[in-house]
Protein backbone atom coordinates (compact mmCIF):
# COMPACT_ATOMS: atom_id res chain seq x y z
CA UNK A 1 0.00 0.00 0.00
CA UNK A 2 1.36 3.30 -0.87
CA UNK A 3 2.72 5.57 2.09
CA UNK A 4 2.88 1.98 4.07
CA UNK A 5 5.27 -0.26 2.11
CA UNK A 6 8.04 2.19 1.60
CA UNK A 7 8.28 2.63 4.85
CA UNK A 8 8.97 -1.20 5.97
CA UNK A 9 11.35 -1.90 3.12
CA UNK A 10 13.95 -4.76 4.93
CA UNK A 11 16.86 -3.44 3.67
CA UNK A 12 16.59 -0.12 4.06
CA UNK A 13 16.08 -1.15 8.08
CA UNK A 14 18.98 -3.01 7.95
CA UNK A 15 20.70 -0.15 6.50
CA UNK A 16 19.31 2.57 9.00
CA UNK A 17 20.29 -0.25 11.99
CA UNK A 18 23.56 0.25 11.02
CA UNK A 19 23.81 3.85 10.98
CA UNK A 20 22.61 3.35 14.70
CA UNK A 21 25.26 1.12 15.86
CA UNK A 22 27.50 3.55 14.36
CA UNK A 23 25.91 6.51 16.30
CA UNK A 24 26.13 4.81 20.16
CA UNK A 25 29.01 5.36 22.29
CA UNK A 26 30.20 2.06 23.79
CA UNK A 27 29.61 1.84 27.14
CA UNK A 28 27.36 4.58 27.51
CA UNK A 29 23.29 3.51 28.18
CA UNK A 30 20.34 5.25 25.85
CA UNK A 31 17.16 5.21 27.73
CA UNK A 32 14.64 6.68 25.05
CA UNK A 33 10.86 6.71 25.59
CA UNK A 34 8.24 6.37 23.03
CA UNK A 35 5.55 8.34 23.96
CA UNK A 36 2.60 6.92 22.07
CA UNK A 37 1.46 3.25 22.23
CA UNK A 38 1.07 3.14 18.63
CA UNK A 39 4.79 3.06 18.65
CA UNK A 40 4.96 0.66 20.88
CA UNK A 41 2.94 -1.51 18.87
CA UNK A 42 4.99 -1.15 15.89
CA UNK A 43 8.10 -1.65 17.54
CA UNK A 44 6.91 -5.51 18.55
CA UNK A 45 5.10 -6.38 15.60
CA UNK A 46 8.10 -5.35 13.39
CA UNK A 47 11.17 -6.53 15.70
CA UNK A 48 12.36 -2.94 15.85
CA UNK A 49 14.34 -3.42 18.95
CA UNK A 50 15.87 -6.27 17.46
CA UNK A 51 18.32 -4.48 15.63
CA UNK A 52 19.34 -1.92 17.93
CA UNK A 53 22.01 -2.38 19.88
CA UNK A 54 21.54 -3.58 23.45
CA UNK A 55 22.64 -0.07 25.47
CA UNK A 56 19.95 1.50 23.35
CA UNK A 57 16.44 0.20 25.17
CA UNK A 58 13.44 1.26 24.90
CA UNK A 59 11.08 2.57 27.55
CA UNK A 60 7.21 2.63 26.58
CA UNK A 61 5.26 5.91 27.77
CA UNK A 62 1.79 6.43 28.99
CA UNK A 63 0.78 7.38 25.20
CA UNK A 64 -2.61 4.84 25.15
CA UNK A 65 -5.56 6.50 25.84
CA UNK A 66 -6.97 3.00 27.06
CA UNK A 67 -4.10 2.55 29.63
CA UNK A 68 -4.33 5.87 31.21
CA UNK A 69 -7.80 5.65 32.33
CA UNK A 70 -8.81 5.42 35.99
CA UNK A 71 -10.95 2.44 37.27
CA UNK A 72 -13.35 5.59 39.19
CA UNK A 73 -13.52 6.58 35.70
CA UNK A 74 -15.04 3.56 34.34
CA UNK A 75 -17.54 3.33 36.97
CA UNK A 76 -18.98 6.53 35.81
CA UNK A 77 -19.49 5.19 32.55
CA UNK A 78 -20.71 1.63 33.35
CA UNK A 79 -23.53 4.24 36.09
CA UNK A 80 -24.49 6.10 32.84
CA UNK A 81 -25.00 3.05 30.97
CA UNK A 82 -27.14 1.26 33.64
CA UNK A 83 -30.11 4.32 33.34
CA UNK A 84 -33.05 2.93 32.34
CA UNK A 85 -33.29 4.36 28.15
CA UNK A 86 -29.56 5.11 27.82
CA UNK A 87 -28.13 4.04 25.06
CA UNK A 88 -24.02 4.00 25.94
CA UNK A 89 -21.48 4.01 23.21
CA UNK A 90 -18.00 3.33 23.17
CA UNK A 91 -14.88 2.49 21.26
CA UNK A 92 -14.21 -1.30 21.54
CA UNK A 93 -11.22 -1.72 23.83
CA UNK A 94 -12.91 0.87 26.24
CA UNK A 95 -15.56 -1.79 26.83
CA UNK A 96 -13.37 -4.41 28.30
CA UNK A 97 -11.48 -2.08 30.82
CA UNK A 98 -11.91 -3.05 34.08
CA UNK A 99 -14.01 -1.23 36.74
CA UNK A 100 -13.95 -1.83 40.33
CA UNK A 101 -16.81 -4.16 39.56
CA UNK A 102 -16.78 -5.57 35.75
CA UNK A 103 -16.41 -3.62 32.95
CA UNK A 104 -19.17 -2.15 30.16
CA UNK A 105 -19.31 -5.59 28.91
CA UNK A 106 -20.03 -7.32 31.87
CA UNK A 107 -22.69 -4.06 32.32
CA UNK A 108 -24.20 -5.19 28.98
CA UNK A 109 -24.07 -8.54 29.44
CA UNK A 110 -26.50 -7.67 32.67
CA UNK A 111 -28.79 -5.60 30.59
CA UNK A 112 -27.19 -2.48 30.15
CA UNK A 113 -27.39 -1.15 26.05
CA UNK A 114 -23.68 -0.92 25.87
CA UNK A 115 -22.71 -0.71 21.46
CA UNK A 116 -19.20 0.01 20.24
CA UNK A 117 -18.45 2.72 17.57
CA UNK A 118 -16.02 3.37 15.41
CA UNK A 119 -16.16 6.81 15.83
CA UNK A 120 -18.25 9.70 17.30
CA UNK A 121 -20.06 10.23 14.57
CA UNK A 122 -21.31 6.49 14.39
CA UNK A 123 -22.65 7.57 18.06
CA UNK A 124 -24.53 10.49 16.36
CA UNK A 125 -25.89 8.55 13.59
CA UNK A 126 -27.29 6.48 16.37
CA UNK A 127 -28.87 9.00 18.34
CA UNK A 128 -30.60 10.28 15.25
CA UNK A 129 -31.33 6.47 14.15
CA UNK A 130 -33.33 6.30 18.14
CA UNK A 131 -34.79 9.61 19.09
CA UNK A 132 -36.93 8.34 22.32
CA UNK A 133 -33.88 6.68 24.10
CA UNK A 134 -30.57 8.94 25.18
CA UNK A 135 -27.53 8.23 23.82
CA UNK A 136 -24.26 8.86 25.56
CA UNK A 137 -20.85 8.66 23.74
CA UNK A 138 -17.72 7.46 26.27
CA UNK A 139 -14.62 10.18 24.64
CA UNK A 140 -11.73 9.07 25.41
CA UNK A 141 -8.08 10.10 23.61
CA UNK A 142 -5.62 12.47 23.05
CA UNK A 143 -5.54 15.47 21.04
CA UNK A 144 -5.92 13.18 17.70
CA UNK A 145 -9.18 12.24 18.96
CA UNK A 146 -10.92 15.19 20.42
CA UNK A 147 -11.36 17.12 17.64
CA UNK A 148 -13.48 14.43 16.20
CA UNK A 149 -15.39 14.79 19.40
CA UNK A 150 -15.53 18.59 19.33
CA UNK A 151 -16.89 18.65 15.54
CA UNK A 152 -19.34 15.92 16.08
CA UNK A 153 -20.88 17.83 19.01
CA UNK A 154 -20.44 20.65 16.91
CA UNK A 155 -23.00 18.85 14.33
CA UNK A 156 -25.09 17.36 16.90
CA UNK A 157 -26.12 21.18 17.87
CA UNK A 158 -26.11 22.50 14.19
CA UNK A 159 -28.59 19.20 13.37
CA UNK A 160 -30.91 19.82 16.13
CA UNK A 161 -29.83 16.22 18.04
CA UNK A 162 -30.96 16.90 21.20
CA UNK A 163 -30.60 12.98 22.62
CA UNK A 164 -27.25 12.42 22.12
CA UNK A 165 -24.41 13.53 25.16
CA UNK A 166 -20.90 12.74 25.69
CA UNK A 167 -19.38 11.42 28.21
CA UNK A 168 -15.48 13.69 28.21
CA UNK A 169 -12.60 11.82 29.12
CA UNK A 170 -10.53 13.22 26.60
CA UNK A 171 -6.90 13.72 27.80
CA UNK A 172 -3.53 15.78 26.33
CA UNK A 173 -0.30 14.99 26.03
CA UNK A 174 2.12 17.79 27.24
CA UNK A 175 1.41 17.46 31.13
CA UNK A 176 2.31 14.15 31.53
CA UNK A 177 5.15 13.87 29.85
CA UNK A 178 6.24 16.95 32.04
CA UNK A 179 5.42 15.02 34.94
CA UNK A 180 7.55 12.11 33.82
CA UNK A 181 10.19 14.92 33.48
CA UNK A 182 9.89 15.43 36.70
CA UNK A 183 10.11 12.13 37.99
CA UNK A 184 13.08 11.00 39.87
CA UNK A 185 12.66 7.29 39.69
CA UNK A 186 12.95 8.14 35.77
CA UNK A 187 16.55 8.90 33.73
CA UNK A 188 15.70 9.40 30.28
CA UNK A 189 17.99 10.19 27.26
CA UNK A 190 15.54 11.66 24.69
CA UNK A 191 11.83 11.44 23.03
CA UNK A 192 10.34 9.56 20.73
CA UNK A 193 7.47 12.08 19.82
CA UNK A 194 3.75 10.97 18.76
CA UNK A 195 3.00 11.43 15.28
CA UNK A 196 -0.65 11.53 14.87
CA UNK A 197 -1.28 14.12 18.26
CA UNK A 198 1.60 16.48 16.62
CA UNK A 199 -0.33 16.33 13.01
CA UNK A 200 -3.03 18.34 15.80
CA UNK A 201 -1.02 19.86 18.42
CA UNK A 202 2.13 20.28 15.78
CA UNK A 203 5.63 20.05 17.29
CA UNK A 204 5.81 23.58 18.95
CA UNK A 205 4.05 22.04 21.96
CA UNK A 206 7.25 19.60 22.53
CA UNK A 207 10.01 22.51 22.25
CA UNK A 208 9.80 22.52 26.04
CA UNK A 209 11.53 19.64 26.72
CA UNK A 210 14.88 20.50 24.85
CA UNK A 211 14.35 23.92 26.51
CA UNK A 212 13.72 22.98 29.96
CA UNK A 213 15.40 19.60 30.25
CA UNK A 214 17.82 19.52 27.50
CA UNK A 215 16.60 16.01 25.56
CA UNK A 216 16.09 15.59 22.36
CA UNK A 217 12.32 15.24 20.94
CA UNK A 218 11.85 13.76 17.36
CA UNK A 219 8.51 13.20 16.20
CA UNK A 220 8.03 10.07 14.38
CA UNK A 221 5.59 7.96 11.95
CA UNK A 222 4.43 4.41 12.77
CA UNK A 223 6.17 2.62 10.25
CA UNK A 224 9.46 0.25 11.67
CA UNK A 225 11.65 2.90 9.41
CA UNK A 226 10.22 5.87 10.79
CA UNK A 227 10.83 4.66 13.97
CA UNK A 228 14.64 3.69 13.70
CA UNK A 229 14.95 6.68 11.36
CA UNK A 230 13.85 8.59 14.36
CA UNK A 231 15.54 7.03 16.87
CA UNK A 232 19.30 7.72 14.38
CA UNK A 233 18.46 11.38 14.40
CA UNK A 234 17.83 11.39 18.50
CA UNK A 235 21.58 9.26 18.68
CA UNK A 236 22.81 12.07 16.15
CA UNK A 237 21.62 14.65 18.82
CA UNK A 238 22.57 13.01 21.59
CA UNK A 239 26.38 12.75 20.24
CA UNK A 240 26.44 16.37 18.76
CA UNK A 241 25.40 17.01 22.57
CA UNK A 242 22.44 18.72 21.25
CA UNK A 243 18.91 18.87 22.09
CA UNK A 244 16.00 20.32 19.51
CA UNK A 245 12.46 19.24 18.45
CA UNK A 246 12.84 16.97 15.21
CA UNK A 247 10.19 16.41 12.71
CA UNK A 248 10.80 13.06 11.17
CA UNK A 249 6.89 12.39 9.79
CA UNK A 250 7.01 15.42 8.01
CA UNK A 251 5.05 13.91 5.41
CA UNK A 252 2.07 13.85 7.91
CA UNK A 253 2.99 16.30 10.45
CA UNK A 254 3.23 20.26 10.07
CA UNK A 255 5.20 21.93 13.05
CA UNK A 256 2.64 24.31 13.25
CA UNK A 257 0.00 21.72 13.09
CA UNK A 258 -3.41 21.92 12.18
CA UNK A 259 -4.97 25.51 12.93
CA UNK A 260 -9.13 24.34 12.30
CA UNK A 261 -8.45 21.56 15.15
CA UNK A 262 -6.66 23.36 17.62
CA UNK A 263 -10.37 25.89 17.42
CA UNK A 264 -12.64 23.59 16.90
CA UNK A 265 -11.16 22.32 20.49
CA UNK A 266 -10.75 25.53 21.86
CA UNK A 267 -14.61 26.32 21.58
CA UNK A 268 -16.03 23.09 22.26
CA UNK A 269 -13.48 22.06 25.39
CA UNK A 270 -11.59 23.75 28.50
CA UNK A 271 -9.16 22.16 30.38
CA UNK A 272 -10.04 20.45 33.67
CA UNK A 273 -7.90 21.99 37.20
CA UNK A 274 -7.37 18.20 37.07
CA UNK A 275 -7.61 15.16 36.01
CA UNK A 276 -6.83 11.54 37.45
CA UNK A 277 -4.44 9.37 35.05
CA UNK A 278 -4.34 5.46 36.32
CA UNK A 279 -0.79 5.04 38.06
CA UNK A 280 0.35 8.72 37.88
CA UNK A 281 -2.11 9.95 40.18
CA UNK A 282 -3.90 13.73 39.69
CA UNK A 283 -1.78 15.69 36.83
CA UNK A 284 -3.38 19.61 36.65
CA UNK A 285 -4.81 20.76 32.96
CA UNK A 286 -4.26 17.50 31.49
CA UNK A 287 -7.97 16.65 31.33
CA UNK A 288 -10.61 18.26 28.78
CA UNK A 289 -14.33 18.98 29.89
CA UNK A 290 -16.84 20.16 27.79
CA UNK A 291 -16.97 24.29 27.69
CA UNK A 292 -19.69 26.52 29.65
CA UNK A 293 -21.25 26.71 25.91
CA UNK A 294 -21.64 23.25 24.89
CA UNK A 295 -22.67 22.19 29.16
CA UNK A 296 -26.50 21.00 27.22
CA UNK A 297 -24.72 18.03 25.48
CA UNK A 298 -22.29 17.33 28.37
CA UNK A 299 -24.15 13.78 30.20
CA UNK A 300 -22.22 13.88 33.29
CA UNK A 301 -23.99 16.91 33.87
CA UNK A 302 -27.44 16.22 32.16
CA UNK A 303 -27.34 12.71 34.17
CA UNK A 304 -24.63 13.16 36.88
CA UNK A 305 -22.39 10.66 37.83
CA UNK A 306 -20.77 9.18 40.87
CA UNK A 307 -17.37 10.40 40.49
CA UNK A 308 -15.93 8.25 42.85
CA UNK A 309 -12.17 8.05 43.33
CA UNK A 310 -11.02 3.80 42.94
CA UNK A 311 -7.85 2.73 43.95
CA UNK A 312 -5.80 0.48 41.30
CA UNK A 313 -5.54 -3.12 42.15
CA UNK A 314 -3.19 -4.04 44.47
CA UNK A 315 -0.87 -6.05 42.56
CA UNK A 316 -1.60 -4.59 39.02
CA UNK A 317 2.21 -2.29 38.56
CA UNK A 318 0.50 -0.50 35.46
CA UNK A 319 1.16 2.76 36.96
CA UNK A 320 5.22 1.73 37.21
CA UNK A 321 4.90 0.41 33.31
CA UNK A 322 3.42 3.71 32.46
CA UNK A 323 6.41 5.34 33.81
CA UNK A 324 8.41 2.81 32.06
CA UNK A 325 9.72 2.70 35.74
CA UNK A 326 9.73 -1.42 35.26
CA UNK A 327 8.97 -4.10 31.98
CA UNK A 328 6.07 -5.20 31.60
CA UNK A 329 6.77 -9.05 32.63
CA UNK A 330 8.99 -7.59 35.40
CA UNK A 331 5.02 -6.88 36.88
CA UNK A 332 4.26 -9.81 39.22
CA UNK A 333 1.03 -10.90 37.60
CA UNK A 334 2.03 -10.36 33.62
CA UNK A 335 1.10 -13.14 31.62
CA UNK A 336 -0.63 -15.60 34.55
CA UNK A 337 -3.50 -13.72 36.91
CA UNK A 338 -3.13 -10.91 33.99
CA UNK A 339 -4.06 -11.68 30.38
CA UNK A 340 -5.54 -9.88 27.34
CA UNK A 341 -8.70 -12.27 27.77
CA UNK A 342 -8.54 -11.44 31.32
CA UNK A 343 -6.95 -8.02 31.84
CA UNK A 344 -6.01 -6.71 36.00
CA UNK A 345 -4.66 -3.45 34.32
CA UNK A 346 -5.54 -1.54 31.71
CA UNK A 347 -2.26 -2.16 29.86
CA UNK A 348 -3.24 -5.72 29.14
CA UNK A 349 -6.29 -4.29 27.62
CA UNK A 350 -5.80 -2.27 24.66
CA UNK A 351 -3.17 -3.28 21.67
CA UNK A 352 -1.27 -0.30 22.03
CA UNK A 353 -0.59 -0.94 25.74
CA UNK A 354 2.36 -1.93 26.74
CA UNK A 355 1.76 -5.04 28.68
CA UNK A 356 -0.44 -6.55 25.56
CA UNK A 357 2.06 -5.60 23.18
CA UNK A 358 4.80 -7.71 25.28
CA UNK A 359 2.08 -10.56 25.86
CA UNK A 360 1.08 -11.02 22.21
CA UNK A 361 4.75 -11.00 20.57
CA UNK A 362 6.10 -13.25 22.96
CA UNK A 363 8.18 -11.07 24.86
CA UNK A 364 7.63 -12.82 28.44
CA UNK A 365 10.84 -11.97 29.45
CA UNK A 366 14.40 -11.09 27.84
CA UNK A 367 17.99 -10.55 28.00
CA UNK A 368 19.52 -9.39 24.88
CA UNK A 369 22.73 -10.29 23.81
CA UNK A 370 25.42 -7.87 23.47
CA UNK A 371 26.05 -6.36 20.10
CA UNK B 1 -24.03 6.83 2.23
CA UNK B 2 -23.93 3.01 3.10
CA UNK B 3 -20.91 2.26 5.56
CA UNK B 4 -18.57 -0.88 6.08
CA UNK B 5 -15.88 0.96 8.38
CA UNK B 6 -12.40 -0.59 9.04
CA UNK B 7 -12.52 -3.51 11.78
CA UNK B 8 -10.79 -3.33 14.98
CA UNK B 9 -8.57 -6.43 15.83
CA UNK B 10 -5.48 -7.48 17.79
CA UNK B 11 -3.72 -5.28 15.58
CA UNK B 12 -6.06 -2.67 15.06
CA UNK B 13 -7.40 -0.27 17.63
CA UNK B 14 -9.04 2.70 17.00
CA UNK B 15 -8.70 4.11 20.44
CA UNK B 16 -5.33 4.57 20.64
CA UNK B 17 -4.52 8.77 20.15
CA UNK B 18 -2.26 8.02 17.31
CA UNK B 19 -3.76 5.45 15.44
CA UNK B 20 -4.55 5.97 11.68
CA UNK B 21 -5.73 4.36 8.63
CA UNK B 22 -4.92 5.84 4.99
CA UNK B 23 -8.29 6.26 2.36
CA UNK B 24 -9.00 7.49 -0.45
CA UNK B 25 -12.24 10.01 -1.07
CA UNK B 26 -14.42 8.25 -3.18
CA UNK B 27 -17.70 11.16 -2.95
CA UNK B 28 -17.86 14.17 -0.99
CA UNK B 29 -20.85 15.71 0.49
CA UNK B 30 -19.58 19.24 0.59
CA UNK B 31 -23.06 20.51 2.24
CA UNK B 32 -22.43 18.14 5.28
CA UNK B 33 -18.93 18.31 5.02
CA UNK B 34 -18.66 14.67 4.62
CA UNK B 35 -16.92 12.33 2.28
CA UNK B 36 -17.31 8.30 1.28
CA UNK B 37 -13.97 7.01 1.91
CA UNK B 38 -12.66 3.42 1.08
CA UNK B 39 -9.30 1.77 2.59
CA UNK B 40 -7.32 0.08 -0.06
CA UNK B 41 -8.93 -3.08 1.06
CA UNK B 42 -12.58 -1.66 0.03
CA UNK B 43 -13.78 -0.86 3.35
CA UNK B 44 -15.74 1.84 3.44
CA UNK B 45 -16.59 4.69 6.03
CA UNK B 46 -18.08 8.16 6.32
CA UNK B 47 -15.75 10.65 7.44
CA UNK B 48 -15.20 14.18 8.54
CA UNK B 49 -13.92 16.45 6.35
CA UNK B 50 -13.80 19.38 8.08
CA UNK B 51 -9.75 19.67 9.24
CA UNK B 52 -8.86 19.59 5.87
CA UNK B 53 -11.35 20.86 3.70
CA UNK B 54 -11.47 21.34 0.10
CA UNK B 55 -11.03 17.28 -0.88
CA UNK B 56 -11.85 15.37 -3.54
CA UNK B 57 -12.97 12.56 -5.38
CA UNK B 58 -9.41 10.60 -5.86
CA UNK B 59 -7.52 12.29 -3.01
CA UNK B 60 -5.90 10.08 -0.50
CA UNK B 61 -6.45 11.26 3.43
CA UNK B 62 -5.23 9.97 6.60
CA UNK B 63 -8.09 9.13 9.27
CA UNK B 64 -8.65 8.54 12.41
CA UNK B 65 -11.70 7.86 14.21
CA UNK B 66 -14.21 8.87 11.47
CA UNK B 67 -12.02 12.24 11.27
CA UNK B 68 -9.20 13.05 8.50
CA UNK B 69 -6.59 14.57 10.28
CA UNK B 70 -4.54 14.96 7.63
CA UNK B 71 -4.13 14.72 3.81
CA UNK B 72 -2.05 12.52 2.39
CA UNK B 73 -2.09 12.90 -1.53
CA UNK B 74 -4.02 15.33 -3.53
CA UNK B 75 -5.75 14.12 -6.86
CA UNK B 76 -4.87 17.75 -7.95
CA UNK B 77 -1.57 18.07 -6.80
CA UNK B 78 1.50 16.11 -4.60
CA UNK B 79 1.01 16.94 -1.00
CA UNK B 80 3.77 14.99 0.65
CA UNK B 81 7.12 15.14 0.01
Amino acid sequence: MKFVDEFRDAELGQAVAGEILSLVEPGRHYKLMEVCGGHTHSIYKYGVDDLLPVNVELVHGPGCPVCVIPMGRVDDGIALAQIDGVIFTCFGDMMRVPGSDGSLLDAKAQGADVRMVYSPLDALRIAKQNPEREVIFFAIGFETTAPSTALTLKRARAEGVSNFTCMCSHVTIVPPLRALLESPDLRLDGFIGPGHVSTIVGARPFEFIPADYGKPVVIAGFEPLDILQAIAMILRQLAAGASSVENQYTRVVPYEGNRRALEVMAEVFELRPHFEWRGLGFISHSGLKLSDAYADLDAERRFGVPGVRVADPKACQCGEVLKGVIKPWECKVFGTACTPERPIGTCMVSSEGACAAYYNFGRFAREREVV
Amino acid sequence: MSDQPPQCGADHCITCGDEGIPMTVLRVDERRGLALCATEAGERQTVETALIEPVAAGDMLLVHAGTAIAALQSARREVTR
